[in-house]
């Protein structure tokens, strides 16, 4: 984080925002500064909150969406249409709003990868969406059948983590992937070519 | 050099220089680089965003060059999905739409061999006999060069002659990425990168206004993205003749590097921030919406990018390579994106005269009111 952000939350009036949020104190008050606030400023201090409150790490869930108990915030939610502003919008309230340390989750099936990887510098630290097909179907274990090492071939799920993995790199964070197997971290291709049963 | 020092050194008016480039391309923070970026866009234009009423034209598709970028191009006519205008055709285009008629016609084409020079100088003037005051901004740098040699011309010659057909202004197409590194691999057989920079001069000098463009996310570093901004800024320190720079986001679908991932949207919004803070010298930095899509567009005018391109209608280019973005948008929903970013909608023509500035965002009492019902839900879960 550079002093940059930190002059974009003062300078934008949101520095005492940031203290109520350190403070546990937020009001309504706060939250009207935050309805009327600039968007990339309320990006900068959901992002510094991110930071300060979970770190750089990004769980990726691909098999099924896990229940959104406890403190998991889910985005968009329910059958809300956003625009990708509102999304982003609702991704930093959520952050800056939310309970300490919160899961905010975007749902990259329904806004889309590129949007999702945005909403990660907006206060999100979770991607969830299942894996399908490219006809949208989920894979069934069929389909793994002629891919692994030797026809060099990689299953739709092995491709589509790697891609995942892409994005939230490139979006300066540190995947980690979940799922029925457990957690594991992401691996290039020819490591993951290895997993193919 | 840390981001701090680079945004003291803007804040001084102190020219940035390639290692400053390579830095910025090269943090991390992309919210910090969209601040500076955005404090930039903000101190030339303020929210002003603009946009024109255009229409997209791809007259053939038949082209001698083979990019290793493009689906779009077909080696030679007859092939499957070679396509050439008839004259006729093209102006039906226009014809067709003068109900509500664009106030540009922008044309890119491949490097067709069999067709005559006379072929282009018809094409512009049956435009401007249906419509005299439309703007004819067509034939990229590489079409004016192919001209050139094709023809048996200099590049005044082309310019003139296509000039007193009715040519007004070059799209910045073609520039691809002008390190001899990068050309080679990936345009070899086309116009070089001087020979770009020459077109656009001559056309400069004869007192055209252009555009530039950068097709980014292929096998490019950081130094051939800083490389090529730098070599556009010299140009138009000389010249003064550039208008807008359009960073293009390589589409991997159907061409000679369909193995490799597209750009994301963090390294569009990238690129888009570091274009605005490299190029001091050049008013206009465009999301081109058709490269980027509608929505990473919408946010771009936040990282530095004050203009969206146009209505377009009819792109061809783009989605032979896999864009997912609509063919075309309406005049409405330009201006809608534009205020949804909470900037000012401004229709331009081509010289970025105003046509017509829109008020900004109404935003209605109900719209705060939910708004502020789900910021006060998140509150009650904390």
């Amino acid at each position: 984080m550079s002093l940059l952000v930190d002059r974009a939350i003062e300078s934008a009036g949101l520095h005492v925002v940031l203290c109520a949020r350190r403070a546990g104190s937020l009001s309504s008050i706060h939250l009207e500064q935050l309805r009327a606030a600039d968007l990339l400023a309320l990006g900068a201090l959901a992002d510094r909150v991110r930071s300060e409150e979970v770190g750089a790490e990004v769980r990726v869930y691909t098999d099924s969406p896990p229940e959104a108990g406890g403190a998991a915030i889910v985005l968009p939610a329910g059958d809300a249409e956003l625009t990708g502003l509102e999304l982003l919008r609702e991704v930093a309230v959520a952050r800056i709003a939310g309970p300490p340390a919160g899961r905010v989750r975007v749902d990259w099936t329904r806004c889309g990868l590129e949007l999702a990887q945005v909403a990660l510098g907006f206060g999100a630290n979770e991607l969830v969406g299942v894996i399908s097909t490219k006809r949208g179907l989920p894979i069934a274990p069929g389909d793994l059948a002629g891919v692994g090492k030797k026809s060099r071939l990689l299953p739709a799920q092995v491709v589509k983590r790697n891609e995942l993995a892409g994005y939230v790199r490139r979006a300066g964070r540190e995947p980690v992937f979940v799922g029925a197997e457990g957690v594991w971290e992401a691996k290039d291709t020819v490591a993951a070519l290895e997993e193919v049963p | 050099m840390t981001l701090e020092a680079l945004s003291r050194k803007i804040q001084a008016g102190e020219r940035l220089g390639f290692e400053d480039g390579v830095a910025l391309f090269a943090h991390r923070d992309v919210m910090a680089l969209g601040q500076l970026a955005n404090e930039v866009r903000e101190r030339l234009h303020g929210d002003r965003t603009y946009f024109n009423r255009n229409m997209r034209l791809e007259v053939t598709n038949v082209c001698v060059a083979s990019c290793l970028f493009c689906s779009f191009a077909k080696l030679e006519e007859g092939a499957p999905g070679a396509h050439t205008m008839k004259l006729e055709e093209a102006w039906r285009e226009l014809e067709a739409r003068m109900d509500d008629p664009p106030a540009e016609i922008h044309i890119v084409n491949g490097l067709h061999p069999g067709l005559p020079f006379s072929y282009y100088e018809e094409l512009l003037a049956g435009f401007k006999r249906i419509k005299p005051d439309v703007v004819l901004k067509c034939f990229t740098a590489v079409e004016i060069h192919f001209f050139a040699r094709h023809y048996g011309m200099t590049y005044v010659e082309v310019l003139e002659r296509l000039r007193r057909a009715g040519l007004d202004s070059l799209p910045g197409g073609g520039a691809e990425i002008f390190h001899p590194e990068v050309r080679q691999r990936i345009a070899s057989d086309k116009a070089t990168a001087d020979e770009y920079l020459e077109v656009h001069r001559v056309a400069h000098r004869l007192g055209m206004r252009t555009n530039a463009t950068m097709l980014y996310g292929h096998v490019e570093t950081f130094e051939h993205r800083v490389d090529h901004l730098l070599r556009l800024r010299s140009l138009q320190d000389e010249t003064g003749g550039l208008l807008a720079f359009i960073p293009l986001a390589f589409h991997p679908d159907g061409n000679g590097m369909k193995n490799l991932p597209a750009p994301t949207a963090i390294d569009a919004l990238r690129t888009i921030a570091v274009s605005r803070l490299l190029l001091d010298n050049v008013a206009h930095v465009k999301a081109y919406w058709v490269s980027m899509t509608p929505e990473v567009a919408q946010i771009a005018l936040r990282f530095g990018a004050d203009d969206i391109d146009g209505t377009i209608v009819h792109e061809t280019i783009y989605r032979a390579a896999g864009s997912r973005s609509p063919r075309g948008l309406t005049v409405a929903e330009l201006v809608r994106l534009i205020q949804e970013a909470g900037r000012v909608p401004v229709e331009r023509d081509t010289l970025y005269q105003v046509v017509r500035e829109h008020p900004r965002a109404w935003v209605s009492e109900a719209a705060l009111k939910v708004r502020e019902r789900k910021a006060n839900k998140h509150l009650e879960v904390l």
